[in-house]
This record gives structure tokens, sequence and C-alpha cells, in this order.
């Protein structure tokens, strides 16, 4: 297990180091940060003279060596926009992300779980159809269709909830938190809610099929045959065999989720990593962009190794490479 | 030939589909797109691809059943003056031959790297896998901004919109491999334990062979499952690449693209620019789905394979 | 002495009570906030529109496009070179400090050293103190446009900022891309100071309790400024009730605003002329000035005005807009798909040809769709456009290197006068003087050199506005770019907001001066 861990450490070292790379790639293509720091009446000179400064003029390996020897001390470089170092602008909103990504989790977890096993119990009633119909409903229609529509109705016709922004939020040692207003959890309901809407069908569809496939298996027959009572083996037999490959995914999607807050918090105006990143984007703020990738580079590492390493601990037959 | 087609008949995939209306309907209704919109240039009323069809001052015409709606135009124009259905039939062709087009491509770089890195496992596997990671975390919307950057670097900026549909497939593929790379390898752990392989090694055939003859075969039901799953998805990919103004060039517009230039003018009046264009998308997005979700529960790849 | 505190206790009270009253909050959502507490750190709309709030200009645009007295009460040409400004008495910085002639002294050298400002204050020597409250602003030459000039000269509190922070830098520093103390500190005069600000999210202004404008009108005490950059999210702010003023407003929500119970819409015309140029170093046909010609009159640009910009925009036949001194009455639109046909077939393209466009997506009011339409509208004389629209930060780049036969351009004046397009726009590309900067069509006409040259120093505004406007006639018969429209400005905001006399043609809101029934 150690030797495994240890291994896993010194790849995700490699990971992080080709992550930094493909970053840098794309760096020089997201357009010349010196257009979007000048005024558009500034002189070329001038503006050479910006670029000049700023070392944009070196070869472009010299501008990577440059950025890995400050990377090793933590430095990833400054904002140009917010004229902050890229590391602190991306402390400063991950909050807002983790919040979102939490409590769009919640909702999944709270809804899938009990939709999926009561469509996989009784996967011929009504109740159940609608479940699964509404679900593949659900997978088919795109996210920002129903970000746009919870805007349109909740806001702007019916005027029941925010349409932009965290609303009021409460600093509590550096992580600025909207779950101890009212205002904070308003602002949140849409956001999280269509978020959610992306993965809650999907995990619907995967409990219910799980554990349709847990109930056919012999040893639950065995449990009925040997009398046991209907809710014994349904929830501490069989679900309990369900959520293993639930994690396993859902660990992923978890990943996936933080990358897909893009469009989400782009619609909602969220000011997290996602939406960070489109203005980054925008504003060929490179260093920022760069400093994105490494930290949603970093989630995923992490959250891919966690996963192999519960899945190891958790399913003995599992054979984890290095164990051997 | 008809022997296959009597042998389909007969199998119990085709039994199955005789007896799931829905599926019955999804089949049709997607069959029915298709038809639609690969015969774009006999059946739409107009070519939107064609200038001298599109005139600024017939912009925005609601659809014939509405106040100010004409004849000429169905289901109304868009902010441009095309008519709205004739785009519809062009952009529903264009998100088909993207999305089947970018699923073909993941499939075979996903099937290459999930075959080898399942079947000689040790370090290969695990780099194969850190790359499906890095991959992972570098969702579409990276991967779109370096190619379309690279891209346009080849071409020159100007040229870019005859290639868009190329680029779009390179991205979509190269963004999602990972999902079958994960799958096929899964499959292939699965089935190296069995017999078949281990005679098929006895008896000295080699990794090739063994590879594509005896394993790919067996992890066919997940593939094919994915595969629906994916071409779904990668319609609504190429929709969300489009609404983050990434996708088809305005000019040539797919569905995505479609429903992004009607966005902003759902607060004003003229929802239909997006409606349509909206439910047409779900539409298909939807037959595709239901039409995975039996092809799920027939051929239950998981169970089958025991 | 008990009666006198009672009077000032009661005075106390009365004025509480009455500032009570009367302060009212504002709920403003913009594009985009300010980049920086430092007015000089960049030349920008956004940036300006912040220094109107936090500073003050020694004299500012009206309206109608004349002069108001702000920190300057009146001025008077000494000499060719020289005009003397006598300065507001009594007036004090955010940080108590007296505002003097030294401050304004301070503020030009730093404007001369400042990279996005140094280029508009190049004619100028500099500010010369003659007492506390008169101060001379010398130019090298002539320079008509000198108080055009100053209303980009905002105060900055000479003694706030010098000296070293403490992180031992110097205070004055100009920093585009990192720390400054500048950056993060304003003293200014003006009716408002920054008391929070978290940059991209929400900025607080309050009002500085010794504004010296009292005879202003303006009852707003704080702004809360939230950036939207979303035009949709934007607006369903304002529909829903979140914030109480937007700008800009996406022409395609005007009618649904205006239908709107409890907000309006208020728009004026701009002089942002949007245009394409056609770049005859890359595409033969284009130094033909029959197929440039064939262009023009092919766009229909009256029909963009009146569909994509909604009526909101003024279709364009020249590049200056009316008030302007180049502007030529007879100088119209020209659509006329006959007439482009046939010059086509004289120009001896009679099947068109196939060429590139490059336009950007979100820098202008509906830049993409304009483009758009104008590919259409080619294709009807046969010339088949590859069009790409792309984001500005990746824009401004291929623009450079005219990576496209056709690319869009708008363009509004720092300096609020006619020659300055042509300056940046027209004039033959010359890297040394830095003329025709963004020329991206090539179009080199010696006489129009000529004649802005020398109109750059003519100070008789009659001589002056006959050689802009023969050069706006060179122009339109030369074809020499593709003229589409101005941009209207436009706000929308609450019943109770009395947003037209705050605003005017530059986009800079005098918030101090709104009133909030």
């Amino acid at each position: 297990m150690v030797a495994f861990i240890i291994r896993r450490i010194v790849q995700a070292f490699l990971v992080m180091f080709i992550i930094s790379s493909i970053g840098f790639a794309i760096k020089h293509n997201v357009g010349d940060p010196v257009w979007q720091i000048t005024g558009i009446s500034v002189s070329k000179a001038e503006r050479e003279r910006i670029r000049e400064q700023l070392g944009l003029n070196d070869p472009v390996y010299i501008q990577y060596i440059n950025f890995l020897k400050n990377a090793a001390h933590g430095d990833l470089g400054q904002s140009y926009f917010y004229k902050k170092p890229a590391a602190d602008v991306i402390l400063d909103k991950a909050p807002a992300t983790l919040e979102l990504v939490l409590v769009s989790s919640m909702i999944i977890v709270v809804l899938s779980i009990p939709l999926g096993v009561y469509a996989a119990i009784y996967p011929k009633r009504i109740f159940s159809r609608v479940v699964m119909g509404g679900s593949i409903v659900g997978v088919s229609i795109p996210v920002f269709l129903i970000a746009i529509m919870g805007v349109y109705l909740f806001s702007v016709h019916l005027g029941w909830l925010p349409s932009f922004g965290r609303g009021a939020t409460v600093n509590v040692g550096g992580w600025r938190t909207g779950f101890l207003t009212v205002d904070g959890w308003l602002h949140l309901i849409l956001p999280s809610l269509s978020l959610s809407s992306i993965m809650l069908p999907l995990f619907i569809r995967l409990i219910r099929s799980e554990m349709m496939e847990v109930l056919e298996s012999d040893y639950i027959r065995y449990a009925w045959a040997k009398g046991l009572k209907k809710y014994r083996i349904w929830f501490l037999h069989a679900f309990k065999n369900t959520l293993l490959p639930v994690i396993t995914v859902g660990g992923v999607q978890l990943g996936i989720t933080i990358a897909f807050t893009i469009l989400t918090e782009t619609v909602f105006q969220w000011q997290g990593l996602g939406f960070l990143f489109m203005e980054a984007v925008e504003r060929s703020d490179t260093a920022l962009l760069v400093a994105y990738l490494m930290f949603v580079g970093m989630i995923m590492v992490v959250v891919n190794t966690v996963v192999d390493i519960i899945y190891g601990v958790v399913n003995p037959t599992v054979r984890i490479a290095g164990t051997k | 030939m008809t022997d296959r087609w009597q042998r389909f008949k007969k199998s119990a995939l085709f039994h199955d589909f005789k007896g799931d209306k829905v599926a019955i309907v999804s089949f049709a209704t997607l069959v029915l797109l298709f038809i639609c919109a690969f015969s774009a240039p006999l059946i739409a009323p107009y070519n939107p691809y064609d200038s001298a069809n599109i005139d600024i001052m017939s912009s925005e015409i609601p659809p014939v059943w509405m106040a100010g709606g004409t004849n000429d135009y169905l289901l109304g124009t868009d902010a441009q003056g095309r008519d709205l259905l004739s785009t519809m039939i062009y952009g529903m062709r264009i998100s088909i031959i993207i999305g089947i087009c970018a699923v073909a491509l993941q499939a075979v770089i996903g099937i290459i790297i999930g075959l080898i890195a399942g079947y000689y496992g040790g370090k290969l596997d695990g780099f194969f896998m850190r790359l499906a990671d890095v991959q992972l975390s570098f969702s579409y919307l990276m991967v779109a901004i370096f190619v379309s950057a690279v891209l346009q670097a080849a071409v020159g900026v100007g040229r870019f919109a005859e290639i868009a549909v190329p680029f779009l497939i390179i991205v979509i593929g190269l963004a999602q491999w990972p999902q079958y790379a994960r799958t096929v390898r899964a499959s292939v752990l699965a089935e190296k334990k069995k017999e078949y392989v281990e005679a098929a090694r006895v008896t000295g055939f080699g990794a090739h062979r063994i590879m594509w003859r005896h394993i790919l075969p067996n992890c066919m039901s997940p593939i094919l499952v994915l595969s629906t799953i994916q071409v779904a998805n990668a319609v609504m990919s190429e929709a969300a690449l489009s609404f983050l103004g990434l996708g088809m060039p305005v000019t040539r517009p797919s569905l995505g693209s479609l429903i992004n230039a009607g966005f902003e003018y759902i607060f004003s009046g003229s929802w239909w620019i997006t409606a349509f264009p909206g439910v047409l998308l779900v539409i298909l997005v939807l037959a595709v789905n239901l039409l995975g979700d039996f092809l799920r529960d027939a051929l239950n790849p998981k169970l089958y394979k025991g | 002495m008990k009666k006198l505190a009672c009077l000032a206790l009661a005075l106390l009270i009365a004025l509480s009570l009455g500032t009570a009253v009367n302060a009212k909050s504002l709920n403003l959502a913009m594009d985009a906030d300010p980049v920086s507490l430092d007015p000089q750190v960049q030349l920008s709309g956004g940036m300006l529109q912040y220094s109107h709030m936090v500073f003050d200009p020694l004299v500012r645009w009206t309206k109608e496009m004349t002069f108001e007295p702000r920190l300057a009460e009146r001025w008077e040409r000494i000499d060719e070179n020289t005009v003397r400004f006598y300065l507001r008495k009594g007036v004090t910085f955010h940080s108590g400090n007296p505002f003097t002639a030294k401050d304004i002294v301070w503020t030009v050298d730093r404007l001369k050293r400042s990279q996005d400002f140094k280029g508009l204050f190049e004619p100028f020597v500099g500010a010369a103190a003659v007492d506390d409250h008169t101060v001379d602003l010398v130019t090298k030459k002539p320079y008509p446009l000198l108080l055009n000039m100053s209303t980009y000269i905002f105060a900055m509190d000479s003694v706030f900022y010098t000296g070293t922070d403490e992180r031992g830098l110097p205070k004055d520093a100009i920093v585009k891309t990192g720390y400054s103390f500048a950056n993060v500190n304003e003293s200014g005069t003006g009716k408002y100071r920054v008391t929070h600000r978290e940059q991209g999210v929400r900025n607080v202004f309050e009002a500085y309790k010794n504004y010296w404008d009292a005879e202003s009108p303006g009852n707003v005490d704080t702004i809360i400024l939230t950036p939207i950059k979303k035009d949709a999210t934007r607006v369903a702010a304002l529909l829903s009730g979140d914030v109480d003023f937007i700008m800009p407003v996406p022409p395609q929500d005007y009618d649904r605003i205006a239908a709107t119970d409890g907000v309006k819409l208020a728009t004026m015309p701009g002089s942002r002329v949007i245009t394409f140029q056609l770049n005859q170093k890359r595409r033969e046909e284009f130094t033909n000035p029959k197929v440039r010609q064939a262009i023009v009159y092919a766009v229909n640009n009256e029909g963009i005005a009146e569909k994509i910009m909604k009526g909101k925009a003024t279709a364009a036949g020249q590049q200056a807009p009316e008030g302007y001194l180049g502007y030529v009455e007879e100088l119209k639109p020209r659509y006329d798909l006959a007439k482009a046909r046939k010059l086509m077939k004289e120009a001896g393209y009679p099947k068109g040809f196939e060429c590139t466009m490059i336009a950007p997506n979100n820098r202008y009011v509906n830049d993409d769709k304009i483009a758009e339409a104008v590919v259409s509208m080619l294709g009807r004389i046969n010339i088949k456009v590859n069009l790409k629209t792309m984001p500005k930060a990746q824009y401004w780049d291929q623009f450079d290197a005219q990576t496209a036969d056709i690319q869009m351009i708008g363009w509004h004046p720092d300096t609020e006068d006619s020659a300055n397009y042509t300056e940046f726009l027209l004039m033959c590309p010359n890297k040394e003087t830095g003329y025709g900067q963004y020329n991206s069509g090539n179009y080199c006409n010696p006489k129009v050199d000529e004649l802005i040259l020398a109109c750059q120093s003519e100070t008789d505004r009659d001589k002056r506005a006959a050689m802009l406007q023969e050069v706006e006639r060179i122009l339109h018969n030369d074809a020499a770019f593709v003229p589409l429209h101005w941009q209207h400005l436009s706000w929308a905001g609450k019943d109770a907001l009395n947003i037209l006399p705050i605003v005017n043609v530059m986009n800079f809101p005098y918030f101090g001066d709104l009133v909030i029934d």
C-alpha cells in the first residue's frame, strides 16, 4: 500500500509537470495580454516596451524555465488583471466553486439514492417509470438551457430568486462563505440546481442499474431464501454493495463537475474558478490561466488517487498495481 | 446479406426491440431526423448558405401562426433574416456529422489505448491511465482553445470557417477518449482472466491477434452502449462549445450555435430563434439516449459477461 | 455654553435626519468594473467613468459638447501656446489635504509619464504653477485641442501619493500588472470615496462629506457597483430588481425594457463609428476604387442599423458624426445593390471573388451579427467572404498582423475631434510617427495626410472645419473604408432615476449629479 501511494505521488508530480507544459503551450494562444492592459490609442512602440518589461519577448523556453523556477517556490506568476499573485486569486475564488459543488453534490446524494433505489426495487411502478423517464429527459437537456430557463422563470418572470452572483458573503478566516446568510443561500439555489441537473439523472440511473444488478445476484437470492426481512435485504445487503461502484464513478464525476462549473458559473456570474477561467481567457490573463489549469489538474489527480485507494481498501479483490 | 438479416431478425436483440414501444418510437424518430438532415438540400425550403436568400430586412419574422408571421417562413426567421426551418435542418446535419465523427475518433483512440493498457498492464497501463487523468482535467474547453489556436496558425484565421467541422470533431474526439479507454480497459481486465484468452495464448497467437480478434469482439456490447451515449454527449458538447463561442461559425450554424445566437433574443420576445432549435436538439439527443437505454437493457453488458 | 451645545445637537439631529431622508443608494451594474484605483494606469472608458466618480477634472464635457468648469473656475488664453486656469478654492482631497496648483503640476507630470496617457499629452510642455490657485498649461506649439485634453486632467493628491509605502516602494509608481500603492489607494477630490473593493465582484462608493460641489442636485450617497459581463444576465438583474441601473443595454432588449413597468430606457447617439477596412496589400481587387465603392454600395447599413441595432444606431456615410467639426451634411449612406453590381462589372469582376474577414465578437455592440450580415450582403455581389469572429483578447493581435482581407474596427476619438479618426484609421501607416496605426486597409492618400497634419496646429475653428470636411469628402469618394454606423449609447434604470440629465455622448455618466426621486 505504501509503495502504491508513493508511486502515485511520483506520478502526480509528473502529471502536474505535463499539465504545466500544456498550460504553458496554451497560454501563448489566448492572445496578447499587453493589448488588454493598455488603452487602444497607445502607440506600438510603447506597447513593445511593456512587452519587453514583462519578459514576453524572451524565447518561450526561457519563459518556461523561469516559470518552473518560480513555481517550485509556490509562485505561479502575477495575474495581469487582478494585479496580484495568481495563486492568491485562485485561492480567493476557490471557496465559491467548492461551496457550489458541495451543495450540488448534496442535492445529488439526497435525491439520487432514494430515487435510484426505489426505481430498482419497483422497476414496474408508475413512479419509477416517471423517475426514469424524467432522468433521461434530464440528461438530454443541455445545462445552459436549464440554467437560462431557470433564470427566466424564477428571477425575471416570478421574481422569487436572484439572477446572478453569490449575494452577501461572510469572511471566515479567509474563506468567504455564502452559507451563513439567508441571501447567500437564496443565491445558491438556482446555480446549484442547474449544476446538479447534469449529474443527478446520471446518478439515479447508475444507482438503479447497479442495485438491480446486485438484487439479481446469487447471494441476495440466498438472503430471500433464508427469509430475511425485505428492508434488511434491500438496505443492508443490496445497497451496501451498490455503493462501491457508485463511489468510484462519483469520485471521477466530482472532478468533472468542477470542470462543468464553467458553464453554470458563466450563466449565473458565479464568482468562482470556472468564471475566473473564462474571464482569464477573454482577458488573456495568461498567468492566471496556467494557475487555474494547475489547480484543477491537482484536484483531479488527488480525487483519482483517493478513489483508487478507497477502491483498493474497500474491495480487496481488486489488485492495486504495486502491492504484488 | 439476406442471411445476416434473417439471423438478425431471429436475434434476442430484435425480439426485445419489437416488444419495446419506446425503442421503436425513438428509432423511428432518429431515422426520420437523419433522413431530413441528410436530404437537407432537397427538403429545406431555402438554402441558408446562399446569401441570395438572406435579407436583413426580413429578420425576426415570427412563426406562421403568430401575428406578423408569413407563409414564406413556416417557423419564422432568425436575427439575420434566414428561414429558421431550413437553417435548423442544415444545422442538424452539421450537429449529427460532428457527433458521429467525433465519437468515431474517440472510439478509435480510446479502444486502442484501452486495449493496450488493459492487456499489457504494468507501466504502460499506469502511463495511459495518468494520461487519461490529465485529459479529463482538461475539459473540452481547454482542448478547444488549444486546438483552435494550432489550427488557426496552420491554415490562417480567414480560412477557419471552412475547417470548423473537422476542428470540432478533433476537439470533442480528443477530449472524450478517456471514457472509451477506461471502459475498454475494464472489460479487457475482466476478459483477460478468462480461459479462452489463456487458450489463445497457449496456442501461440500473438498479442495483436488476441487483442483484436479475441478480446475486442467480447467487449463490443459496452462499447456499443457507450457509443450511443457518447453521440448524445458529443452533440451536447458541440452545443456547449458553441454556447461559449468556440463552436461553429455564425455563417454555418449548428443547432448549438443557433441556440446560442437566439439566447440574446429570449427576453426581447423573439423566443422562437432559440426555442425551435432547442427543442430539436433535445429531441435528437433524447432519441439517441432512449435508444442507448434500450441497448443497455437489451445487451446488459455487465450481466451478459457474467 | 449650554445653549450652544443644545443648538449644535439640534443642528446635528436635523442634519442627520436630513441626510437620512435624502440619502439614496444606487445599485449599479456595468459590463466591467475599474481595473485599478489609479486613474492614470489605463486609458479606457471604464477607468474614465471611475475617474469621474472619485476624482474631478479641470473641466468636463457637457451634454452639448461644451466645456463646464470643475476644478478650474475659469480659464483664459494667455498666448498662442498657453492657457491659464484659475482654480477653485476651498477644495480638499479625500485625505483631507487641500487642493492647490501644485497638485495639477504633479498630475500633469505623472500623465506625461503614464504609458497610456503620454501619447495624448505629447503636445504639452507641462503645467506651471503661477500661485496656489492659478496654473498655466503650456503646449509646444499652438494646439487647438488644449481644452479637450484638460478633461483628462483629474487632480491627484500630490502629498498623498508622494513618498514610499510600507513595502518601501514609491507611492507614485504606475504599475500595470502588479501591486502599487496607487492601484489600491485613492485620494481624489471627487464626490465618492472607495470604501470597499473586491475586484470583479463588488465595489462600494460612499459620498465624501466635504465635497466641494454643494450646488449639484445629486442625492446619491452610496453606489454599489457590480460588474455583470453577460448582456442577458445584466438585463435579467434589472428586470428582477436585483440592480437599479444598468449600462450598456443590448439592443435586442430595448423593446422589452421600454415595455416593462417600473424600468425605463435612455439612449442617445454616440460617436463611435463602426467600419470595415479593405486591405489593399492583401487583395489586389481592393486597390481598384470601383471595387471598394461597389462594396460600400452593397452594404445596406441602414438595414443593419434598423434591424440588428433595433434602430438605435445611425447609419453612417463618413467617420465623424453630426456635431463634429468634420461632419459633412451631404455624405449619406449609399446602399444601392444595382449600382454595386454595375460597379463590379465595370471593375472587371462580374463573377466576383473570394476573400476573408475577421471581426470581434465581444467588443462592439452586436459586432459578430453585423459582420455576419455584411457577409451575406457581399454575397449578393458575388464576393464570397469567409468570416471568423473571435473574442477581443485574440482579435487585436490578428488585426495588427492583418491576417484577413476585410477587418472590422470601431473608433471613438479620445480627443472628441474629427482628426483623431483619420490619424489612427486612415493616414498612411508610418512606423516612425505612429500615424495610421490601425489602418489595416493600407489606404494611403498623401493629400489626406497633408490636410490632417496641417489642421493639428490650426487654431482657427472655421479653417479647421473646412480642412476636416475636405478630408471626409476625399475619403468618401475614394471609398477608403466601409462605413456602417455610429453606435448609440444606452442606459436603463428604475423609473425613480433621472438618467438623462447625467449621461453624455462620451458615456461618462456623472453619478455625482444623479437624482433619485
